[in-house]
């Protein structure tokens, strides 16, 4: 009995076991570009997410609308629009970034920001305000506020972290849009994963997809237990 | 239940002191004209209070009472520079404070506030006591003998390395008192301390209050507490009808 499937898995196992190289360099361009973009767009969301929580000013409610507006945005537009700014002749094209890693880290920046603003801000958002209160009848300063509100946010933040990293660690339309999916260089687990069922390839497809899908339960797992530490706090309070 | 407090604010401040000293004591602390505070509410405009003149002095010790709703919160955090509102001039400590929003660094650090519940931040309890000192860079050592002397002051020594939130309503709000007190204040604004406490924890609450006019801060006492409002030496502002009266 044919069996393609079955026999595909299996040699997709036998490809992770054996560490096929081309197979872990992918992997590895993945989560290098997934957490330097990470990394890269963490600090100016947090502190976006923070202020847009906890200040009054003209135009907030357009600025909450258009981060969770973005949360919506597909990945294959925003690489569409940094396609534009990158290619030659876009305003960017200096910086020769189209179909590189930095293009796909500078992608992936893009896509994470969104993610971790919209999840900061309903975190610090939803935490009691009298902690900032309580920090500045203490003689606070701004920054010193700040760190007090996110340290007491930490469940919420961390939990953006993991989501902004689950996103971005799956994306395929900016990284295919502007890392160009190039073997060797620019190709990552999810634009690997597309190409090599268009080619009919399908057990390198599954390898990279048990990887993926491995990260996802990893990082779930990681989420869960926030939550579950979350809300311990809450119960002990 | 009655309680017994054995500590007479005016007592213990004046005893002792000649005139001069007895003066400088009387002096205002803090002299506030013209407060207003507008609420909107459904699209319509609501002055909670319009208030002609508040004159807290130093070394003072003050209840201020009345209905629930009346403003008394509210009228705490405009004073801790915690809530906007309009005030015509405002004198701290002999000076014109010409930026009421926010407050001076100087005069944020001479004015604490505590909420009626506490709140406590997710360290250890004495971490939460130092938290102030900290915030003014106070040398480590420094923080560490303040909080010991604090936490003996509040009697909370035994939960120095409690979670917080494993207190109860009493022990949050004593260290919440410590962590006040600890940062030796000028103005203490105190937001309903007893609220929600009964029994030997309202006590303690209570007990601990003239000691801090002992230790050089005014206090204002926003509450219903007929212990608190009957202590010696202690002077009663009314908030009616958005206006104060002094008795």
């Amino acid at each position: 009995m044919d069996l393609p499937m079955l026999d595909a898995t299996l040699h997709a196992f036998a490809m992770l076991v054996s560490g096929d190289g081309a197979l872990w360099y992918i992997v590895w361009v993945s989560l290098k570009t997934s957490l330097v973009g990470l990394l890269l767009a963490a600090p100016p969301a947090v502190l976006l997410g923070y202020i847009i929580a906890m200040y009054r000013f003209r135009g907030r409610r357009i600025a909450i609308w258009l981060a969770q507006a973005a949360l919506s945005l597909p990945t294959v537009l925003i690489g569409l629009l940094l396609y534009l700014l990158l290619s030659r002749r876009g305003p960017l094209g200096d910086l020769q970034w189209l179909f590189s890693q930095p293009g796909i880290v500078f992608g992936q920046c893009v896509v994470a920001l969104p993610v971790l603003l919209a999840f900061t801000l309903a975190a610090v958002q939803g935490l009691d305000p009298r902690y900032a209160e309580t920090a500045v009848a203490l003689g606070a300063s701004r920054w010193q506020v700040m760190l007090r509100v996110l340290h007491e946010a930490r469940f919420g933040v961390m939990a953006a972290v993991l989501s902004g990293f689950g996103r971005v660690i799956s994306e395929v339309g900016c990284a295919l849009m502007v890392g160009g999916n190039i073997e060797g260089q620019t190709r990552t687990i999810t634009t690997a994963i597309a190409l090599e069922t268009s080619k009919g390839d399908f057990a390198q497809g599954i390898a990279l997809g048990i990887v993926l899908v491995t990260l996802a339960l990893l990082m779930n797992g990681a989420l869960m237990m926030l939550q579950g530490d979350a809300h311990a706090a809450r119960e002990r309070g | 239940m009655s309680i017994s407090i054995h500590t007479s604010i005016s007592a213990a401040v004046y005893e002792n002191e000649n005139v001069p000293q007895r003066d400088e004591r009387r002096k205002a602390l803090l002299g506030v004209r013209g407060l207003r505070k507008r609420f909107h509410e459904h699209h319509r405009e609501r002055l909670l209070f319009d208030i002609d003149r508040i004159e807290i002095a130093t070394h003072g010790a003050y209840v201020l009472t009345g209905a629930n709703g009346a403003g008394k919160s509210t009228l705490l955090r405009v004073l801790a520079g915690l809530e906007r509102a309009e005030i015509d001039s405002l004198r701290f400590a002999c000076e014109d404070v010409l930026r009421v929003h926010p407050y001076p660094r100087a005069m944020r650090e001479a004015i604490v506030y505590v909420h009626q519940h506490p709140i406590l931040f997710s360290t250890s309890v004495a971490h939460n006591v130092g938290y102030g000192l900290a915030m003014r860079r106070v040398p480590k050592d420094e923080i560490a003998r303040c909080v010991a002397e604090a936490m003996d002051w509040a009697g909370v020594t035994h939960l120095e390395g409690t979670d917080p939130s494993k207190l109860s309503g009493g022990e949050r709000q004593r260290v919440a008192l410590a962590r006040a007190k600890v940062l030796k204040p000028r103005l203490l604004l105190l937001d309903e301390p007893t609220a929600n406490l009964d029994g030997q924890a309202r006590e303690q609450v209570i007990a601990l209050i003239p000691t801090l006019v002992e230790a050089g801060s005014s206090v204002v006492i926003a509450c219903h507490d007929r212990d608190l409002i009957g202590l010696p030496g202690i002077q009663r502002m009314k908030l009616r009808d958005g206006r104060i009266e002094y008795r």
